[in-house]
Formats: structure tokens, C-alpha cells, sequence
């Protein structure tokens, strides 16, 4: 027998059916990705993923009839083009997109590469929120036009509608809705308590990472960016063929146009009126709207903001890379080289924006502390900000009226480093079970807990310890650990000031309850030391008054939360009307 | 000579279980009476009652309303076309409720002016201050939202497997939602006279019923307000109609097609083992947010609600019909916010439920309080439990913790309270 490869290759569309190449008519994008290697069950079933192909509209179940692997155990794509059949072939795509099978083969490996990006970043392997290693996917759940993960279902539902000609749109053959709401499975496993109720930024953070997520990874199928682009004209290299595209199409405004705006949103595009279009219209956002956005009482349009920041960074570095390409004549560039620098820089943001979540505080974070995160995450990395990375990022996110925060951030606006570390006790806690125990990390955390600023009063508990590990500027490989752990009071209004130090927010009674939450993440570093702690503190009066006042303005004081199976829903009840 | 003043106030809050029905009496100084009927409707009567309980309550205003000559039933109110408020006025071949009421000839007929009859689809309500007497058929619109009720009550009826709160509250609203065409035909019909108002506009009902002044807080039209508008997006005559097909897709009654008619599959009753965990899930997802678009459309409702604030002799009182929280928020915000501070009797908004009294709104109130005053509030809910909202939701109707707080802080008088065989709460109000 033959060693196992350590990846296998599935086809997919490339962003959704509403995408063609070379015009309206051409043919649809459809491209092989890279997955890891399984002996895959009937669904496909895999050890991450579960696909159940139930649709309760129709009230029956589709039958898995592919094979992933023939006799032999080697791993197949089922839906490769045939015999004399290439992917743009149109009898080809048409018989795909007739296939629920496929549609299910379709979900099951974006909702894989999506995981596969968080693990690249981070080094290690990432659960589900819902606590079960396999995540359910639903790809023709119900005739509507929604889709979302639900927590207590352990699933993601993608539903389906009709068009006006009775045409169905699949919402989990778009690569966007499909990234975007596995994105939601996995940060919410990462930093459980941002769907908690807190502040409007913490609520706008789910949409937009996410958002931010789907859209990066759109960069790495280099075949569907290129075409998106558009060519013009040839050159000879020896035997090779080198393919060009003018300069003029290489400028911010025209690449959003062509790559943003010109991969048509089917989904957003055919479900008409009172609908999110966000991946269409973040791009468009411009910094004077955006910081209008920003204190917006929308929490979907905040997120927005966030989105737009990014990819304006993202535009910025990679016209900044393709400047650097030699150019040919009549200012024209190889347009393979000018998709490969937009791969790779896109690969580095994504694994930029995903290591950030290890710097950012377990509750109430808002925007300027992403930023601050993901400053210090390149940081780690990158000591030197030789290609301009994080004064792109900070100069894109001012412009969009986000700053790193005032304290705990240095000239730099990284976190600044936990100061003299040497002063914290160390010598009771055992450098090995202070890495993996979540008894001796929180041992640890309430011996130290006055030079550390935990309370003493408040209920706190370590949710989680995990590894990080790296490689170091210097090519050797880092091993951090990154903890995070919560604090919770419960006072009445009448304590407000007393115990948070500002005044009850207008409205509140005092006899109304309210939970203060504060927490942090502690990262240690190679030898166990406390190299950052990123902190909430649950004594911040102004951060409690601002958390309360939200709240009660939007009547989550009482709690609100629970298990809510609507809450990552890709169309709200307030979107769709009500 | 001078018009009669008005010496009392009397309010039969009828028992007519999850429904509302008042008719309120004024007594003049000249010993006439006045009598208005608001609201009457029912979608769950009492326990152990006669199908023609309604007749029943209908004779019983009747003769409320000719008691004494010169008697008469004077206004009729139908705050919005929930069945809930307008039941009764269905008519049945002359023998029904309705027909009673329709019998009693009202003068006038007061109706929020989404209402008006004739008015095209995308009109914004009226821009003057005058009420204005014809307007609306929101008719697409209004039929897009029937039909969806329709659809709501069939699909609970044939679907199985659904989880029973979620069923139930689907029923619920699908039935209250849908057209109560004879009844409302009635109420186009009942009277010589019919008003549709808007918040501010101008009333004068002084040959109607002197020395009571009535202000409109609710509903305010589209002009003066976006928050209705935001509720139905922009598309306001397309957006029923888009939700109902969405809704009829989603029940598998619309399209009639299957979406793969040839894929090898397996029906619901035979699903592999590996499939049923989710798939039972995959059907509680689906209905739930077929729930959300139906609930959409109930607090759209809700939100047409009259909100009519009287006036008479000393005292005041407020009839907000269902309106919830859209609806209020511009009368809140308005120049009339401050009649509510006067406020001696209240009729509880929405059965009670908890979005229907907003805090903002009970604030004002300031005759509310803990030491039983002489002058203190007086609040009347008609309501009955397990109709409508589930408890581990917070969304019970009517609401623990509001029930809990009118009882505190006013002399609340609730049809649920009543003994089985009293058909109303009678609750007298000196106005001097």
C-alpha cells in the first residue's frame, strides 16, 4: 500500500453560480481545493464534519450516491470533470448544479478550509463552539432564504429560494455564506462570551469578522481572482506564455469594482428587498460613511465598518506589492505575479486576523481593541514593520474613526507588555500543569491576583488554556500559552457607584439587577512567564456605565441571551421585517 | 343652552376571554347617557361557554344601550382589525353578533386611517391635520398579509412533529391575523359616519358626545413617522407579498414543485438513523422562522392601533387598543406626551403583554402609586392566560412582572379576575 497523502483535492464554485467569467454569458467559476485527506463516510461524514442532507420544506432526505474513495482507498473527487470535460465546460456545470450531492460535497469542503485556515493560524486544532467534534451541515435545509450556525443544534442550516421564474438560489453554494458562517462556529468556540450582551461593538464584531474572513479567502483561488481581473494580451518567455493585465485595472477603485462588485452576490442580488447585502456593500463604505457607521445604533452597519477598514488595508498593501512587480510594455504587469502577491498577502491577513483573537479580551471588546490585537499579533511575528503592514492597518482602521485604545497600548498601538513580570509569584505553580490545568492556571491567577488587578470579590473562573506556537523572527519555533479567564459580580442599581465607581446609567432603577463582567487574557510565554495581560477589568466605571447604558437601551438588561438558534442568522427578524 | 357635562364615567369590561370589549358610559348632568362600544373581539373565550357566547354579550350591550329612551350606542371604536378586537362584529345572515351591534346604528364609526377603504397602495396616511374620511386599500398589502395568516393556521394543521409551543403560537396568530371579511364589511357599513384617524389630528365629536375631548396619539402616519415604514421595508407594497411567498415556499404549499424532483432520496417517515437527530431540528428551525415572519406581521398590526386619550370633566382616560412600542414611541415623543401625566384610568395595552405598556410611557403616570390614594390609577386589562408568548420566554401574555407591578401601583381590575358566572367588570369613575 501506498503512504497517505496528507491532502486531497474537491471541486467547488468558486464564490457562487452568480459569478461568470469573461461576461454575463461566460462560463461559471469552478475550481479544485486543497483539503486534508479522509476516508470519508455516505453525507460526506468526516471527522469534522457532518452532512445531513434533510430538507424540511420537501419533508425528505437526498441520498449520498458518491464515492470518495475507490476499494483501493484512494481518495477520489467525485465531481472532477470526466472524460474529455474540463471545468468550464457548460453540460459539465449544469450537471453539477443539478446534483444535491454536489451542493452537499460543495458545503462540507468550504466549511473544512474554513477551519483549515483557523488552524493554520493558530497553530493548533479549534473546536466547534457547540462542543461536538462533528459540526452538522444542512445544505437544503428549508425553502427560505436564510442560513446560519445554531449552537444547540450543532449545525449549519443553509436554506434555499425561489426566484421569480421559480429558478432556486442555493445559499450554501456561495463560498461567502458558507465561510461566513463557519467563521461563527469557530470564533464563538474561541471568545464564547462575545455573544453575550455587551456593547454595540461587541455585537457588530461576529458579522464583520466573519465577513472579513470570507472575503480573504476568496484570494487564494488564484484561477477565479485572475479571471475576475481580466486579461490583456500576452507575451512570449521561451516556452512560456506570460499573461498580462494593464495598470489601469490595478488600481483600488477598479480592483473593487472587478473583484468585489463583479463577483455577483446571487444570493444577496436575488433575495430583493429588505435583506443583508453586506459583503456588497462593505467594500463601498467609504471612511467619512464609515465613521458615521461607527457609532451607528446598527449593529450590522458597526460591523461594516470593520470589514471596509480591513479590506482598504488590504487594497493598500497589495497596490503597494503589485507597484514593486516589473512592469512590461505598455504598462502592463504579469498577471499571474500581480494574483500571486494577492494570495499571499491575503493568506497573511487571514492568518493575521484569526491570530488576533488570542490578544483580544474575553468580554466587552470593542473595535479598538481588535485593532490593538491584530497590531500585536503581526508584532509577535514580525518585529520589524519593514512592508508597512500595521501602519497600513492603523492608518486604514483611523480612517475609518478607529483608534487603538487609549491605555494598556504603546507608541505603536500594540498591547504594551506585562511590566516587570518578576514581581508575580511563580513558585507555587508547576510550569507543566500551569499550561495545560485550568485549577493550577487559576491558582495562579488568585495568588497573584492584586498585581494582576483581578478582584477578589467578583466570581472568577479560567474558560480556557491553550498552546500557541509559532515560528519566532528568528526562524525557531515559540511556544506560548494563551489563558482566558472571567469575572462576574451581580449588584443591584443602587450598588452602581458604590461598587463600579460611576453613576447608574439614566433609567435604571436601583432595584434592577445587572451582572458586571470583566476578564482577560494572560499569555505566557516560553518559560511560563506573563509576557501580556490584555484585560477588561470588572472595577471600570466608565466601561460599565457605557456596557449598562447599552443594555438598558436595548432592553438586554434582564439578560437576554440563552440558547437562541436565530442569533447567527445570515437574515435577522428585525432584516426581514420584523 | 349650555351642552350637558359629563358626570361619571362607567366601564364594562366584558369577560369574553383573550379578546377586548369596554363599553364605557358617560352620565350627564341632564341625566342622558352617552355610550361607546370599543373594541369586540374574542380569540379564546372563557372555559364552558356557549358557542354563541358572543350573541350573548352582544344582546347584553344592546340593552345596555336602549336601558333608558333616548338611550342609544353613540361611537364604535375598533382600535385595528386583530380578531381579537373585531370578532364580534361579524355578521351572520342577521342573526349574529354584528348584526346586533349594527342594529344599535352608531353614529359614528372611529378606525386608525391604515383602515380607510380606497386609499392607494403606497400612501403614507394623511399629511394634513384634518381627519380625512377615505383612504387606503393597502388592499394588496392588507390580502398579501391574510393570505400569509391563512397559510400559518394550514400549515400548523397539517404539519406533525412540531413542538407543541411552537405550534400553538403559530395557530394562535395565524388566526388572529386573518380577514374578519364580515365584520369588517360591518363596520364600513354600521354608520352613517366613519372617521380614520392618525395621531394629532383634529376630532371634534362635540354633537356626538359633548364635554369630552378626545386626542389621537396613535397611530401617526408614515409622514410622521419612519418607524412603521422601517418594519416593513421599503417596498411597502411588495413587502407582503414577498413574505408571503417566502412563507408559502417555506410550507411547501407555494412553488408545488419539489427541488429535486429525480435525486435519489428517502421521505421523512424513513430517514436513515444517522439522519434523524438533525433532521427533527431542521424542521423546529423552519417552522420557528416561519413563526418570525408571522409575528412580524402581528406586531405590524398591533402597531395600527388607535391610541385615544379622553377627556372628561377632571379625569382621563386611555384606550391604546394593542399599540406596542413602534406605535407609541412617536406619541412619547410628542407634543401630547404630557396629557398621559394625567392619566386616571388606563386600559392595559395588548392583553398585557410586556411591549405593550412601554416604561417610558407608565413613568408619566402620576397617579400610580403604592398607597391606594383616593385619586389613584385605575387600569383595566382584559386578558387570559396561555393564549399567547410562552413563560420560559419572557414573552407570556399578559406578562408576570407587569401584571405585578399594575397590581402594586394601581387598582387594576383584570376579566381574568372575574368570577365564572359575572359576563363583566364594572368599574365607575366620578368625573367631578
Amino acid at each position: 500500500m501506498t503512504e497517505a497523502p496528507p491532502t486531497r483535492k474537491l471541486t467547488i464554485v468558486a464564490k457562487d453560480p452568480g459569478l461568470r467569467l469573461g461576461g454575463p454569458d461566460g462560463p461559471m467559476a469552478f475550481t479544485q481545493v486543497s483539503l486534508p485527506a479522509e476516508i470519508l463516510a455516505k453525507g460526506p461524514t468526516g471527522y469534522r464534519v457532518k452532512v445531513v442532507d434533510y430538507n424540511a420544506t420537501d419533508r425528505m432526505a437526498y441520498l449520498d450516491q458518491q464515492d470518495y474513495q475507490d476499494a483501493e482507498g484512494n481518495l477520489l473527487d467525485p465531481f472532477a470533470p470526466g472524460e474529455g470535460e474540463d471545468l468550464l465546460d457548460p453540460a459539465y456545470q449544469t450537471r453539477l448544479l443539478a446534483d444535491p450531492n454536489f451542493h452537499a460535497q460543495n458545503a462540507y469542503a468550504i466549511t473544512m478550509r474554513t477551519l483549515g485556515a483557523f488552524e493554520r493560524a493558530l497553530g493548533r486544532r479549534v473546536g466547534w463552539s457547540s462542543g461536538g467534534h462533528q459540526l452538522h451541515v444542512a445544505p437544503h435545509a428549508f425553502a427560505q432564504p436564510n442560513a446560519f450556525y445554531s449552537e444547540p443544534d450543532r449545525a449549519l442550516m443553509f436554506g434555499y429560494f425561489r426566484r421569480d421564474d421559480g429558478s432556486p438560489v442555493f445559499t450554501s453554494l456561495s463560498h461567502d455564506i458558507v465561510a461566513h458562517e463557519t467563521t461563527h462556529a469557530l470564533l464563538d468556540g474561541l471568545r464564547t462570551r462575545y455573544t453575550e450582551p455587551s456593547g454595540p461593538d461587541q455585537a457588530a464584531f461576529h458579522e464583520g469578522f466573519a465577513d472579513i474572513i470570507a472575503l480573504l479567502s476568496i484570494f487564494s483561488l488564484k484561477p477565479v481572482v485572475a479571471a475576475a481581473i481580466g486579461e490583456d494580451g500576452a507575451v512570449e518567455a521561451g516556452e512560456e506564455q506570460i499573461t498580462l493585465v494593464s495598470a489601469e485595472k490595478l488600481t483600488v477603485q477598479a480592483i473593487k469594482e472587478s473583484i468585489f462588485f463583479g463577483m455577483a452576490r446571487e444570493v444577496g442580488d436575488a433575495m430583493g428587498s429588505g435583506e443583508r447585502k453586506a459583503l456588497r456593500r462593505s467594500v463601498e463604505i467609504t471612511p467619512e460613511l464609515g465613521r458615521e457607521m461607527r457609532t451607528s445604533e446598527d449593529e450590522h452597519d458597526r460591523g461594516e465598518v470593520i470589514v471596509a477598514a480591513m479590506m482598504t488595508a488590504f487594497l493598500k498593501l497589495w497596490m503597494r506589492r503589485i507597484e514593486q512587480l516589473g512592469r512590461f510594455v505598455k504598462d502592463t504587469y504579469n498577471l499571474a505575479s500581480v494574483v500571486d502577491e494577492g494570495a499571499r498577502l491575503a493568506g497573511q491577513l487571514l492568518n493575521l486576523s484569526i491570530r488576533a483573537l488570542d490578544y483580544c479580551p474575553p468580554t466587552d471588546m470593542d473595535f479598538s481593541q481588535y485593532l490593538a490585537a491584530l497590531l500585536t499579533a503581526d508584532r509577535e511575528l514580525v518585529p520589524e514593520d519593514e512592508l508597512f503592514y500595521r501602519s497600513t492597518i492603523r492608518a486604514a482602521f483611523s480612517a475609518y474613526g478607529i483608534e487603538t485604545p487609549v491605555q494598556g497600548c504603546d507608541a505603536d498601538g500594540c498591547w504594551t507588555r506585562f511590566p516587570d513580570a518578576g514581581r508575580l509569584t511563580y513558585a507555587r505553580s508547576n510550569y507543566a500543569a500551569l499550561t495545560r490545568d485550568r485549577n493550577e492556571l487559576f491558582r495562579f491567577l488568585w495568588e497573584n491576583r492584586e498585581a494582576l488587578g483581578i478582584s477578589e470579590r467578583a466570581y472568577s473562573e479560567v474558560l480556557s488554556i491553550d498552546p500557541a506556537s509559532r515560528v519566532g523572527p528568528d526562524g525557531i519555533a515559540l511556544h506560548e500559552t494563551v489563558c482566558q479567564y472571567v469575572q462576574r459580580h451581580d449588584l443591584f442599581g443602587s450598588e452602581f457607584k458604590v461598587l463600579l465607581g460611576a453613576e447608574r446609567p439614566e433609567g435604571m432603577e436601583t432595584t434592577d439587577r445587572y451582572t458586571a463582567y470583566g476578564g482577560g487574557v494572560v499569555i505566557l510565554d516560553q518559560y511560563g512567564q506573563v509576557k501580556y495581560h490584555i484585560a477588561n477589568r470588572i472595577f471600570d466605571g466608565s466601561r460599565q456605565l457605557a456596557r449598562a447604558q447599552y443594555l438598558f437601551e436595548t432592553g438586554q438588561l434582564d439578560g437576554g441571551g440563552g440558547e437562541d438558534r436565530l442569533r447567527f442568522a445570515l437574515c435577522h427578524l428585525e432584516r426581514m421585517g420584523g | 343652552m349650555a351642552d350637558p357635562a359629563p358626570v361619571k364615567a362607567t366601564i364594562f369590561a366584558y369577560q369574553v376571554g383573550f379578546g377586548d370589549c369596554f363599553l364605557l358610559r358617560f352620565d350627564y348632568d341632564d341625566a342622558s347617557r352617552r355610550h361607546i362600544l370599543i373594541d369586540f373581539g374574542t380569540t379564546g373565550l372563557p372555559e364552558n361557554v356557549a358557542a354563541d357566547f358572543m350573541l350573548g354579550v352582544a344582546k347584553d350591550i344592546a340593552a345596555k344601550c336602549t336601558e333608558r329612551d333616548g338611550d342609544r350606542l353613540d361611537i364604535v371604536v375598533a382600535t385595528h382589525r386583530h380578531a381579537d378586537h373585531i370578532s364580534g362584529f361579524a355578521t351572520k345572515n342577521g342573526a349574529g353578533s354584528g348584526d346586533v351591534i349594527a342594529g344599535l346604528k352608531p353614529t359614528v364609526v372611529l378606525q386608525p386611517w391604515t383602515e380607510a377603504p380606497e386609499a392607494p397602495v403606497d400612501w403614507e396616511g394623511p399629511a394634513g391635520g384634518d381627519p380625512v374620511k377615505a383612504f387606503a386599500a393597502r388592499k394588496a398589502s392588507l390580502e398579501g398579509m391574510h393570505a400569509m395568516a391563512k397559510q400559518a393556521e394550514d400549515y400548523v394543521a397539517a404539519a406533525k412533529n412540531l413542538p407543541h409551543g411552537l405550534a400553538s403560537e403559530l395557530a394562535f396568530i395565524g388566526g388572529d391575523n386573518i380577514a374578519n371579511r364580515s365584520a369588517i364589511d360591518n363596520l364600513q357599513s354600521m354608520s352613517k359616519e366613519r372617521l380614520f384617524l392618525f395621531h394629532g389630528c383634529a376630532l371634534d365629536l362635540s354633537a356626538t358626545l359633548p364635554g369630552v375631548k378626545i386626542d389621537v396619539l396613535g397611530p401617526p402616519t408614515l409622514a410622521q413617522t419612519d418607524s412603521i415604514k422601517k418594519q416593513k421595508s421599503s417596498d411597502k407594497d411588495e413587502f407582503w407579498q414577498f413574505a408571503l411567498r417566502r412563507f408559502s415556499d417555506a410550507a411547501g404549499s407555494g412553488n408545488g414543485s419539489l427541488l429535486f424532483p429525480d435525486a435519489p432520496r428517502v421521505l421523512r417517515s424513513r430517514l436513515l438513523t444517522e439522519q434523524r437527530w438533525l433532521a427533527h431540528r431542521i424542521d423546529d428551525a423552519n417552522a420557528e422562522m416561519m413563526l418570525g415572519l408571522v409575528r412580524s406581521l402581528d406586531s405590524q398590526m398591533n402597531n395600527t392601533s388607535l391610541i385615544l386619550l379622553m377627556r372628561a370633566g377632571s379625569k382621563t382616560l386611555l384606550f391604546p387598543g394593542d399599540a406596542q412600542l413602534e406605535n407609541w414611541q412617536y406619541a412619547l415623543q410628542s407634543e401630547l406626551a404630557p396629557l398621559l401625566d394625567d392619566v386616571d384610568l388606563y386600559k392595559v395595552g395588548h392583553h398585557g403583554s410586556r411591549n405593550a405598556t412601554p416604561r417610558s410611557m407608565w413613568k408619566r403616570f402620576r397617579k400610580k402609586n403604592r398607597k391606594k390614594t383616593a385619586d389613584r390609577l385605575t387600569s383595566v386589562m382584559s386578558t387570559k392566560h396561555g393564549k399567547h408568548g410562552s413563560d420560559d420566554k419572557h414573552t407570556e401574555v399578559p406578562r408576570r412582572t407587569l401584571v405585578a407591578e399594575l397590581d402594586e401601583n394601581s387598582n387594576l381590575h383584570s376579566t381574568e379576575q372575574l368570577a365564572a358566572d359575572l359576563p363583566y367588570d364594572k368599574i365607575e369613575i366620578a368625573l367631578d
